[in-house]
């Protein structure tokens, strides 16, 4: 029997969902710092909530892609590796996670968290969505969540010498320690699995420090699963051509190998995947997908085999990580509802900023503001 | 409900799921600051055009139990029941119908109602009748509003005025009609019913098959049966009439007949033997001979004409039995079209002709299907001379293009029940007494034996009332082949 916490007079008793996750420590905390965060701002003389202009740019993408540099060729060679589905039943699992921001108080910023993983079992799809969590973020208390969404995520690991990052790069932060958060449980719960990230493997920033990929990995492989990362949108290039073009003239599904390996901008960061140009379908489309580098070259290339067979594909695009994608992803009304729940419960309002691009510019005044 | 835009005299408000509004109700929107409100109805209720429903719902289309998609939310801060309440806040389209300054109603809209800080809220139909001061002198209840509160109407404001009661078939309409006829009958006023399908014809009889309290009052006229007239009872006026209209007498032939009549007249001989006699021996060309031998033997064969003095019936006799309240009910049921064409133009010629000599003061004639038996020309008549000899007719009918647009104008109360059909909605939205788009939106969705009332009867507040039961023998019921089977 799980202990009923309640939390405030609003909030609810719950019973988190055991069978996805085991490790519910950080969504119980997750809930406490949420609330204590917004009582923290309904505690202020003045309970106003600026609307942000750019309310619905969600900042889950946003973290730039590190593209490596292929050295160790002295001309443009493709190989390109046929696939066939393998047909031997194997779950497959995705994680996404996306934050937005609600909007802005004297002190801090507002924003809210939500995850959602996506798992596909005996032909059926399933999804746990977690949150969302509205979070008021300030000078004051940042460095309180930023410890905290460490401590769960395995960054703990990592000599505590860095700080909280700026009000600006917490959303950005604090979305991905719960991703990796959420990776680590699927990584430690699954077996046999296909996991799917959203983004890439490449490890040494901020967000993504080298040992707490390197441990998830390890931690995945020690399992038997394998993680396979796709990225949407890659810039990258084989000798000044982009990868995701050539890629055009191989029959699907296949993928594309690099002859070479790959550099890296600063000394900091490491690729711990192997870079491949996925094109799984007919399609215009084709992805960046990083493999577990210390998984042999078959291993990895069965791996790809089984989710043609184990998963939907569309526009090379595996269902799982889709629907992952569409169930944590915010809507306008998402964003309203959660503006009527602070109204609501802490009598927080919104109001919109001056929108100063159309004081300035007028009618040229563009931009996130403009309108 | 919060207020949203005001465009014209129309007003779009914010409406939240617990508050349970409807089309038709009535809104008060009152601004404390400048002490007036404004009383709108809402003419539809649409859903909020709130961002991201799109993609909710197409995100939630994958999500149940007959997709391949199952899952759960981990929501421990509730915002779900916040995104469904969003998802289902709607937007009431009202239309304003008067503005209520100091506690005194006026028409005028031009004013503008704070937005931030107007209350609006629901005006219950009890306080909306206490607002527009309804007569009661001589009440008539017609049923219940949404809100179950009793609306009477007052039979004034069926004096002296143009009525139309239209809908689909099986919707309502002689009910009503009957409704009014019987509550005009016991206010004490004359009714004349144009009775297409005999379904009035048993109004002095309760549901249980018992004489009712209407027995002595409804009298039923059956043509060539109890409803024979002598010649002699009839003004040349009338008779042209029947044979111009109903039997299309052409110009030449009819002046000679005119010359027959008088001279039939002069020698005090006007039967239908001597008619035939005359128009046998009269000097004139063959072809009129032969055309007034064809109208007389439709004369003839109509069976509505007598010789036989005791057969004949006086109008004059019942018309004076009614007027202190009852109905002659002239049954047209089994009547051919041209026999009614001939009973019709009777009726009427001889109502005139009562009112003009002022033997009867008014008299309230309910015309079912009138296009069927009614010509053309007596359209502008009933709703011009006819009104100001005191004809005031009530048009029933559930075909409203049957009736001409000039009517609908000048009618002073609409009683309307549903209507699906665009032409049929267009048709009726003609109405003066309101605007089109609240009789096409409220009318639509009009559940059975509602009716949507406009003009003077409610004071140009439309209002949706379920007509109250009657305990009469209404017959109005179409005849079934496989419920007698059964």
């Amino acid at each position: 029997m799980i202990q009923q916490t309640q939390y405030t007079p609003t909030t609810t008793k719950y019973n988190f969902p055991q069978s996805a996750l085991q490790d519910t420590a950080l969504p119980i905390r997750f809930i406490e710092l949420s609330l204590r965060s917004i009582k923290n701002i309904a505690n202020q003389d003045a309970t106003l909530l600026y609307q942000p202009y750019e309310t619905l740019s969600e900042n889950s993408d946003s973290a730039e892609e590190i593209t490596p540099v292929f050295h160790g060729q002295t001309k443009l060679r493709l190989n390109f590796i046929p696939l066939k589905p393998l047909p031997e039943e194997t779950p497959v699992v995705a994680i996404d996670v996306s934050s937005i921001k609600i909007g802005e108080t004297t002190t801090g910023i507002l924003l809210a968290i939500r995850g959602a993983i996506v798992w596909k079992k005996q032909r059926h799809y399933h999804f746990l969505r977690i949150g969302p969590f509205p979070f008021h973020i300030t000078e004051e208390n940042k460095q309180e969540i930023y410890q905290l969404f460490r401590q769960y995520s395995l960054d703990a690991l990592a000599p505590n010498t860095t700080s909280a990052p700026s009000l600006i790069h917490m959303q950005t932060r604090i979305t991905t320690l719960l991703e990796r958060w959420l990776q680590m449980n699927i990584a430690t719960q699954s077996q046999n699995t296909l996991i799917l990230w959203d983004g890439s493997l490449t490890a040494g920033t901020n967000d993504s420090p080298t040992h707490l990929i390197t441990q998830l990995l390890e931690t995945a492989r020690n399992r038997l699963n394998t993680v396979l990362a796709f990225t949407k949108i890659t810039r990258l290039r084989l000798s000044g051509h982009r990868l995701t073009d050539l890629i055009e003239k191989c029959k699907p599904p296949c993928l594309l190998e690099m002859d070479g390996y790959p550099m890296t901008p600063s000394n900091n960061i490491q690729f711990l995947g192997n870079i491949y140009v996925a094109k799984l379908t007919q399609g215009n489309c084709s992805f960046r997908l990083d493999i577990d580098c210390k998984l042999p070259r078959e291993q990895a290339v069965e791996a790809i085999q089984r989710l043609l067979a184990n998963d939907q594909l569309s526009e090379s695009y595996p269902e799982t990580l889709r629907l992952a994608h569409i169930y944590s992803t915010f809507t306008a009304n998402e964003v309203i509802a959660i503006q009527r729940l602070l109204s609501q419960t802490h009598g927080i309002k919104t109001i919109t900023r001056p929108n100063i691009r159309r004081l300035l510019f007028g009618p040229f005044g563009k931009g996130p503001e403009g309108g | 409900m919060r207020l949203y835009k005001k465009e014209g005299n129309t007003v779009h408000i914010l409406s939240f799921p617990t508050e349970n509004i409807e089309k038709g109700d009535y809104l008060q929107i009152e601004d404390p600051k400048q002490n007036r409100a404004l009383i709108t109805q809402v003419i539809d209720v649409q859903f909020a055009n709130v961002p991201g429903i799109l993609e909710e719902l197409l995100r939630d289309s994958t999500n149940g139990e007959n997709t391949r998609l199952n899952g759960q939310d981990f929501d421990p801060l509730e915002v779900s029941s916040h995104i469904t309440f969003i998802q289902d806040s709607c937007l009431l389209v009202c239309k304003i119908r008067a503005s209520l300054d100091s506690g005194k109603l006026s028409a005028s809209s031009a004013w503008l109602p704070s937005r931030s800080q107007s209350i609006i809220k629901k005006l219950p139909t009890s306080s909306l009748l206490n607002l527009i001061k309804m007569n009661h002198s001589l009440p008539i209840q017609l049923g219940q509003t949404k809100d179950e509160a009793s609306l009477n109407i007052d039979a004034t404001s069926l004096d002296g005025k143009l009525n139309i009661v239209t809908g689909k078939k099986e919707t309502g309409k002689s009910h009503l009609s009957k409704l009014l006829a019987l509550s005009l009958i016991s206010h004490g006023a004359p009714v004349v019913v144009l009775d297409l399908n005999g379904e009035y014809a048993h109004l002095g009889y309760g549901a249980d098959g018992k004489k009712n309290e209407y027995d002595t009052k409804v009298n039923v006229l059956t043509p060539s049966e109890n409803f024979k007239v002598a010649l002699a009872h009839l003004k040349l006026r009338v008779i042209l009439n029947i044979l111009i209209h109903a039997l299309n007498l052409p110009g030449t032939s009819a002046r000679e007949f005119r010359r027959i009549w008088q001279f039939l007249d002069e020698r005090a001989t006007l039967t239908l033997h001597e008619l035939g006699e005359a128009i046998r021996n009269w000097r004139c060309n063959q072809h009129v001979r032969d055309a007034l031998f064809s109208r007389y033997y439709a004369l003839l064969n109509s069976g509505f004409f007598t010789d036989n003095p005791s057969e004949s019936l006086s109008l004059e006799d019942c018309f004076q039995r009614i007027r202190s309240g009852g109905a002659l009910v002239v049954n047209l049921r089994d009547t051919s079209l041209v026999d009614r064409q001939i009973v019709v133009e009777y009726v009427l010629g001889k109502l005139v002709d009562l009112l003009t000599q002022q033997k009867l003061r008014a008299v309230f004639l309910f015309a079912e299907e009138a296009h069927l038996y009614l010509r053309e020309t007596y359209w502008d008549d009933i709703v011009t001379r006819m009104r100001h000899f005191g004809v005031f007719t009530t048009f029933v009918t559930n075909q409203p293009d049957t009736i001409r647009e000039n009517i609908y104008r000048q009618a002073d109360n609409v009683f309307l029940f549903n209507f699906t059909n665009e032409h049929d909605l267009e048709t009726v939205s003609r109405a003066a007494k309101v605007d089109a788009e609240t009789v096409k939106s409220i009318a639509r969705d009009l559940p059975s034996h509602h009716c949507l009332m406009l003009g003077v009867a409610v004071k140009d507040f439309p209002m949706v009332v379920r007509v109250k039961a009657l305990n009469v023998q209404t017959m109005g019921q179409t005849r079934l082949f496989f419920k007698a089977k059964n």
